[in-house]
């Protein structure tokens, strides 16, 4: 019994030594954010981009007229662009990779071209006026 | 062993307290050091629970009777598999279990988050110590002690309840456990967020693979135990409304709620106090769940324990939690206005608040209805009963809209759709639908509930399919890849999506299972060894079952048992044979009571289901005497009962999809919003290209 008993009273001792430790001896957790979490301008890009991402599939999917697609997409394209440019003010590049850099600006680059064809969905190169693989005439500028 | 279990118990509860307040005040106050003490009280609480645990298991293995818990749910004779599963065989234990999962869920989530959202983490730290102290204070000071001695020390303990020693009996209570407790994490970062006014999107993101496990468990935990109650109840059946299956059915609808429209809040930025208050509701739901299973307010047939005072706890506790949350959500209202709002009832959203609306209508009526005799009671001072039937004609219309918004949702587009595009994405799956209900009807189906629920399922099952086939092919298109590639890629790079389809895919086959419930075929005869019947099953052929006789022997002390009656039945199928079956009664030691254990063909069509009702003389059949030896047979034939449990299959598979980390999001945070971008929407990958 009484080894039980001391037993039980190591074991109490032990763990209040663990919690009391931080404060006896001045161990602190951080209450910060880290470095490479999102911040707001980061989470609303990325829900901008992710709500641009839904109709782009709602579209080729059939789900979406090409009018609100087109007028959805612009809104979209505005809101995912001012994200993107307000991170780009920011103090930002420290989080971004230079190919994670250079694809965002390809992306912006391709978001205001209009260079997905809008009746198949077809992705074609700078300079199309045609998509390639349906032969529909491209909207080039028409949206962002 | 025992003993130092019973001091870690103790010596748990002010360490919790402890953590409780600091948590707190290091949030408020912003100070580190409290904040780590606070964590480090969790990780405490943890090592004393799983202590305490070891001193319950150890007492079961060492058949330490002086304790009224083992002496009530062990005995000598009990397996070994059953004493270590004793921890939850009880209320007591269970409690005590209950109490060791959370403080392992708040364990993980502390270790977890130790170097992010840290801004959220000293109120969490917090919370979770705030429901480990209330299990703590039940544990200690509400008689329910599973340490608590008796008197004297019996020669032998009573047993555990035979209806309890079944396979699937020890993993269903511990499987809806983790389901409980799993919830308390999204719950205690939803009050973080509301304390530390940070109610933008995150806490969202923070909490839905939490909020999948949850709902995951809570799915398995709800299904293990149809299971058990198909095989072990003896009555034919795998859900009876019964209060507690009620309980655990209550926090896994509201969840469900919650996983959909937390996807409104995403990507629209609205309903956020919708949101709040459903992980808050769930919540309560998960706490309202153990108390009806273990506080014995409601008898039925899972409840075993019969003291109020551990009742009156429970519900102060969710009182006072109800009360600090809806004054929490009062409070920062002005940080949770809507940032949109529904730009056309035919879009998404609003099939998705429809959706939430007949979840939540259905937790109200399954809620309603299960305390109804409780009020009622209370009331009017008269017992009354509200059986099966309510909950059926309630649920089932209410289940069939479900079903079809499952077809519904997935085709109509975020913010706005059309008409024209609605008939167009409409036409196959509502012909497919039709065509299914015409073939059936052509076929003999003539039960009206079950060719509409047939029907509904045909039609969500083609819109799935149509969405997987869009999708594959649009990106075996785009990129260039073979379809096999193209569909694995589809669902490896939005696993959330593709996962919930397939959970759909689950939900569709357990409603397929269910309405085959309308063609069960149900026959009771009186039956002499040599005797046949013929029972007709609902797709026509002819099973033709030869009671072969009754075999009575008696226990040698295994398991309990007294005796045992074995009923054997030869049966055959269109001429054919098919094998044997045997159904029995047992007596134990442990029980006064009878146990039927049923005799069960499964195939993919039909389950051929037998019950040893009755016998006409134990005895006589013990002597081996022939003429003794008649017995009620009861032969059930249950179509489609296996697609129940090969829907869960799915549906498991379908949310662990979903709530798999994918590859990317591991490495560095910047990366998913790319890869939603760039290979999440064919399109634009092909642009960017």
């Amino acid at each position: 019994m009484s080894t039980v008993f001391l037993g039980g009273a190591l074991v109490a001792a032990a763990v209040t030594l663990f919690i009391l430790q931080p404060i006896l001896s001045g161990l602190h957790a951080s209450l910060d954010r880290a470095e490479d979490e999102l911040t707001d301008t980061e989470a609303r890009k990325r829900v901008a981009l992710l709500a641009l991402r839904d109709v782009e599939y709602d579209f080729l999917a059939g789900k979406l007229d090409e009018k609100d697609y087109l007028s959805l997409k612009a809104d979209l394209t505005a809101e995912a662009l001012e994200a993107l440019e307000a991170d780009a003010e920011g103090s930002e590049p420290h989080f971004l990779d230079d190919d994670v850099e250079a694809e965002i600006t390809k992306i912006r680059a391709a978001l205001r071209s209009g260079l997905m064809c809008v009746s198949c969905g077809f992705g074609n190169d700078d300079g199309s006026h045609f998509c390639s693989e349906c032969g529909q005439q491209l909207k080039i500028g028409a949206v962002g | 062993m025992t003993i130092l279990g019973e001091y870690a118990l103790w010596i748990a509860l002010p360490i919790s307290v402890w953590g409780m307040l600091l948590g707190y005040v290091g949030g408020r106050t912003q100070r580190g050091d409290y904040v780590l003490s606070a964590e480090r009280s969790i990780y405490a609480v943890f090592f004393l629970l799983v202590l305490a645990s070891l001193g319950i298991v150890s007492a079961f293995l060492g058949d330490k009777f002086e304790y009224w818990y083992i002496a009530s749910y062990s005995n000598r004779e009990m397996e070994f598999f059953y004493k270590v599963t004793g921890l939850w065989a009880g209320q007591r234990g269970s409690l005590l279990f209950w109490a060791v999962i959370l403080a392992f869920f708040s364990t993980l989530c502390v270790f977890l988050n130790r170097k992010k959202n840290r801004e959220f983490m000293p109120y969490v730290a917090g919370v979770l110590q705030t429901i480990l102290t209330f299990f703590l204070v039940v544990l200690l000071f509400a008689d329910v002690n599973p340490f608590e001695q008796l008197a004297f020390t019996p020669a032998n303990g009573q047993g555990l309840n035979p209806q309890l020693q079944n396979y699937w009996m020890t993993i269903h209570p511990p499987t809806l456990y983790l389901g409980f407790t799993a919830f308390t994490i999204p719950f205690a970062f939803a009050v973080a967020a509301l304390l530390n006014g940070r109610l933008d999107a995150r806490w969202i993101e923070l909490t839905r693979r939490w909020i999948l496990l949850s709902w995951l468990f809570l799915a398995v935990g709800i299904i293990f135990g149809m299971r058990w109650a198909y095989e072990e109840l003896g009555w034919g059946g795998y859900w009876f409304w019964d209060p507690v299956e009620n309980a655990s059915l209550l926090p896994w609808l509201t969840a469900t709620a919650f996983l959909h429209s937390i996807q409104i809040q995403e990507n629209r930025g609205m309903l956020k106090v919708w949101n709040m208050s459903l992980v808050l509701l769930t919540f309560l739901l998960t706490i309202f769940a153990t108390f009806l299973t273990r506080s014995g307010l409601i008898e039925s047939v899972h409840s075993f324990a019969q003291e109020l005072k551990i009742a009156y706890i429970f519900l102060s506790f969710m009182g006072v939690v109800l009360l600090a949350c809806i004054l929490l959500i009062i409070y920062r209202l002005p940080k949770l206005q809507s940032e949109n709002s529904i730009q056309s009832f035919l879009s998404r959203e609003s099939a998705f608040l429809f959706n939430n609306l007949i979840l939540l209508g259905a937790a109200f009526a399954v809620f309603w209805g299960t305390i109804f005799p409780l009020v009622a009671e209370g009331v009017t001072g008269q017992q009354v009963s509200v059986g099966p039937p309510f909950f059926e004609k309630v649920n089932f219309p209410i289940g069939l809209v479900l079903l079809a918004l499952a077809g519904i949702g997935p085709v109509i587009a975020w913010r706005r759709a059309t008409k024209r595009n609605l008939q167009k994405n409409f036409q196959i799956p509502i012909m497919v639908g039709c065509f299914v209900a015409i073939a059936l009807w052509i076929a003999g189906a003539r039960h009206g509930l079950a060719l509409v629920t047939w029907s509904v399922c045909a039609f969500v099952l083609t819109v799935i399919a149509t969405e997987f086939w869009k999708g594959t092919r649009a990106r075996a298109r785009i990129e260039g890849e073979g379809f096999a590639v193209a569909l694995f890629h589809l669902v490896t790079r939005n696993r959330r999506r593709w996962g919930g389809y397939i959970v759909h895919v689950g939900i569709v086959m357990i409603y397929f299972a269910f309405a085959g419930a309308a063609y069960n075929v149900d026959e009771r005869q009186h039956v002499l060894p040599g005797d046949q019947i013929n029972i007709t099953s609902p797709f026509g052929h002819i099973y033709t079952l030869t009671y072969e006789g009754l075999s009575v022997s008696l226990g040698r002390g295994q398991r309990n048992l007294l005796w045992q009656a074995i009923a054997t039945v030869s049966v055959e199928q269109d001429g054919v044979a098919k094998g044997i079956l045997t159904t029995e009664k047992r007596q134990y030691v442990t029980s006064d009571q009878l146990m039927t254990e049923v005799g069960i063909r499964s195939t993919v069509r039909e389950d051929l289901y037998l019950i040893l009702s009755a016998m006409d003389d134990v005895d006589g059949a013990l002597s081996a005497n022939s003429s003794a030896q008649g017995i009620d047979l009861q032969v059930l034939v249950k179509p489609f009962v296996l697609w129940i449990w090969a829907g869960g299959l799915i549906l498991a598979l379908g949310t662990v999809i979903a709530l798999w980390p994918s590859v990317d999001r591991r490495r560095r945070s910047s990366r998913p919003e790319l890869e939603a971008v760039t290979t999440g929407a064919p399109a634009i990958a092909g642009v960017a290209r």
